[in-house]
């Protein structure tokens, strides 16, 4: 089975993180995020993944190439000249979605995070032989999003409504299709919206479909969402029994830890805490609600909640880091500064206290 | 010795990446030194400086950027200029001499009698040849460019004192906390290749004192955090400052311009600056126009011939247009920097703002800044290409590249 992930253009939601490496490699519980995506459709049986993207394909298919051999699954690029939208990319790679087996294929929202019921979704597809199926999730605030309203029972879509005035459903697409090779005959290369132009009129013809995702979602393109995102994830990591978390005395809650970073006496760590690898997290250190990247140094008597702090940076003794206080690579808090909601691009040194959000460039 | 034996060599400090997060965004997508002021790479002013230097044989730029980012200006330049200008790359920074010192061997293998060096993001008139002729007369090892300021701004510099009469360097600090005098090092030097020993010395002196003391634990944790590296050696602070009064070094007021060029800011006043200047030096450079034929200009302005401007705009004071920048019908545009590829749509304004390469601006939109070039949000900077939709109205900010404004915005940063 083949699978088209959209990546789209240069994440810039996600700066200063995006400044250095391209959004799909940006970590997330101590791995890219696109991996988390790859290694779940490897798992139902995915053998080629496109990654659809406009930029910098270079930098992405280093990696790749890394992950093709530890992972072996065939990983390649498609690469649009101008922004197709959400659909063009689908007619652009064309050639590689279609293998003649007459499976369907996966697209991906790449910002996207859940528990990839993949397994379920190719059932429930095979089970109610429509063309396409969409996967849905259920919001407190839908009229933020483009709802899908659909039949009880069945899952068969009727229609979808742009963030509807009064309340029509609260399931709203999730960004994770199965699709029969037919709907790319539906496409033509050029802008095109899937949500706008190519689903309405499958859902016309009665041939569309949703299930409901079981489980957390969450859109990780902006560092609030991801933080909050971090968390959904760690929970399902918990109710899984994941070995993956760490536990102790100096963890509270849910906490990941790669087993390369060194943690010193005296801390307390956690809930909701990612530390990467190589990281070195010195004593009497408090951690909550935050991401440590690769290669990070926490000095002693520091603490941090709320904020994400980008690889190679490091974070001076007693300082006080919170509230969205996002560090992008190689970014060194000096000791004892204070930072409220700081966004700081990378090689920047913080030499005095940041008392309420502000970018640092 | 006679005018036969002597051979310049022009050394040009260009900096690298890490240092320069003050000319963020712009230095996102270019290299400090190869930004365009008046139409130019910023470094292209004082190499062209150089120009008439008499016995000029060779130029070097030395910075810690990656070769491939200067091989292209490098050798065009270099055919232009008919010297040969090579860059040098540095592995790391060793300070204005400690740099000048590891490419020793370079910078000698012409057998020079002068060496000229000079800093990348300093804006001036380069009087070199006259400074040349005083260095001879004077007999030191060095002479620098000075500058008379404001008491207030002196202490952002070095400050140096001097013999009125003899113009010898009496005596030298770098940013002071209390006022020693409005006399200003600008960063320009004249040197004999007697720098070099005297650089040497310097290197000896710290050996021989790192051998001697018996470094205690507790000084040996101050000088990891505190002190710089061995081979990290500044000129004023290293070289200069202890030279003075010796008989040594010698100082050549300048009464034209000089400024520094660290932020987006001061290279949209520096622009302007070169471009006054280019009314005495190359006239032919700026554009001309009454409305008829071709837009209006006033004041300087500097249009790259691939550029296209509709007549019915008016363009000026302090304008640079670069690179096929198409500029519609009725705009305005006054203290800018258009660069390469960007587009202008029909009745837009623009004042005190950079405008990124690729960018687009929209019919009746309006991009301005304050004016004030120190400060963080003076000038409006957009990216690289940032589309600003029409009619919208974008005030002392600040926009990272590849974006879209659809709504107005005032004082912000826009990552």
């Amino acid at each position: 089975m083949k699978a088209l992930i959209l990546v789209g253009g240069f994440g810039t939601r996600l700066r200063p993180l995006t400044l250095s490496v391209p959004k799909p490699l940006v970590d997330f519980g101590n791995k890219p995020m696109i991996l988390h995506q790859i290694e779940a459709l490897k798992e139902v049986g995915v053998t080629e993944v496109v990654l659809a993207i406009n930029y910098q394909p270079e930098v992405m298919l280093n990696f790749l190439k890394d992950f093709e051999n530890k992972l072996d699954i065939k990983i390649t690029c498609s690469q649009e000249t101008e922004p197709l939208g959400t659909a063009g990319p689908l007619a652009l790679a064309r050639e590689k979605l279609i293998d003649g087996s007459g499976d369907p294929f996966f697209v991906l929202n790449s910002d996207v995070i859940s528990e990839y019921p993949f397994a379920q979704l190719i059932k429930f597809h095979k089970s109610h032989g429509g063309e396409a199926t969409i996967m849905v999730t259920k919001v407190d605030e839908p009229s933020k999003y483009g709802v899908v309203v659909m039949e009880e029972g069945t899952g068969k879509v009727e229609r979808f409504v742009e963030k509807p005035k009064i309340f029509v459903g609260n399931k709203i697409n999730a960004g994770i299709y199965l699709l029969n090779p037919s709907i790319l005959d539906r496409i033509q290369l050029k802008p095109t919206s899937i949500e706008k132009e190519v689903f309405p009129k499958i859902a016309d013809e009665r041939k569309l479909y949703a299930m409901v995702l079981p489980g957390f979602w969450m859109d990780i393109g902006q560092p609030r969402d991801y933080i909050t995102g971090l968390r959904l994830y760690l929970d399902s990591l918990r109710k899984k029994a994941s070995v993956k978390l760490a536990s102790g005395p100096h963890i509270l809650g849910n906490v990941l830890i790669h087993e390369s970073a060194v943690i010193g006496e005296g801390c307390l760590i956690g809930p909701d805490v990612s530390i990467g690898p190589g990281c070195v997290v010195e004593a009497g250190v408090r951690l909550s609600r935050c991401t440590v990247m690769r290669g990070v140094r926490i000095k002693k008597h520091a603490c941090i909640s709320s904020s994400i702090i980008g690889w190679h940076s490091t974070v001076g003794q007693w300082a006080r880091v919170e509230n969205m206080t996002i560090l992008g690579e190689d970014v060194h808090v000096c000791d004892e500064i204070y930072s409220n909601g700081g966004v700081v691009l990378p090689h920047k040194e913080i030499k005095s206290s940041i008392l309420k959000p502000e970018i640092v460039m | 010795m006679g005018s036969s034996e002597e051979r310049v060599v022009a050394v040009i400090m260009v900096g690298g990446p890490t240092k320069g997060t003050r000319f963020r965004p712009l230095s996102l997508n270019v290299p400090k030194p190869l930004f365009p002021l008046a139409g130019q790479p910023m470094v292209h002013h004082p190499i062209s400086a150089c120009r008439n230097i008499p016995n000029l044989v060779q130029i070097y730029l030395i910075g810690f950027y990656e070769e491939r980012e200067f091989a292209l200006y490098v050798s065009s330049i270099s055919h232009e200029l008919r010297v040969p200008v090579r860059y040098l790359r540095e592995d790391k920074p060793h300070g204005s001499a400690g740099g000048l010192y590891s490419f020793r061997d370079h910078i000698m293998e012409e057998s020079p009698s002068h060496i000229v060096l000079l800093n990348c993001d300093v804006c001036c008139s380069f009087p070199l040849e006259a400074m040349l002729g005083a260095h001879k007369s004077y007999g030191g090892i060095g002479t620098m460019l000075v500058i008379k300021v404001s008491a207030e701004s002196a202490s952002q510099f070095g400050e140096l004192v001097a013999d009125l009469e003899t113009k010898e360097l009496l005596h030298y600090t770098e940013k002071p906390e209390t006022f020693v005098s409005n006399l200003i090092n600008c960063g320009v030097y004249i040197f004999t290749p007697e720098i070099f020993s005297a650089i040497e010395d310097v290197f000896k002196q710290r050996k021989e004192r790192a051998n001697l003391r018996r470094v205690s634990s507790f000084e040996a944790l101050l000088s990891a955090t505190k002190a710089l590296p061995a081979d990290f050696v500044r000129l004023d602070q290293d070289i200069l400052s202890p030279l003075a009064g010796k008989k040594q070094l010698y100082t050549f007021e300048t009464l034209d311009f000089w400024e520094q060029i660290k932020t987006p800011g001061m290279s949209l006043r520096c622009s302007g600056l070169y471009l006054s200047q280019y009314r005495h030096t190359s006239p032919q450079l700026l554009a001309s126009g009454d409305g008829t034929k071709k837009a209006t200009i006033t004041g300087d302005v500097y249009i790259h011939p691939s550029a296209k401007v509709h007549p019915s705009a008016k363009i000026g004071p302090n304008v640079s247009i670069s690179a096929n920048a198409r500029i519609g019908a009725g705009v305005r545009l006054i203290s800018c920097i258009i660069l390469d590829d960007v587009e202008i749509m029909e009745n837009a304004v623009v004042i005190h703002s950079i405008v990124g390469w690729k960018s687009t601006i929209g019919k009746w939109s309006r991009v301005q800044g304050e004016g004030d070039y120190n400060a963080k949000l003076g000038i409006t900077i957009l990216g690289e290409a940032v589309d600003v939709e029409d009619e919208v109205v974008v005030i002392n900010s600040v926009v990272l590249p590849n974006k879209t404004l659809t709504v107005s915005v005032q004082e912000e940063i826009i990552l």
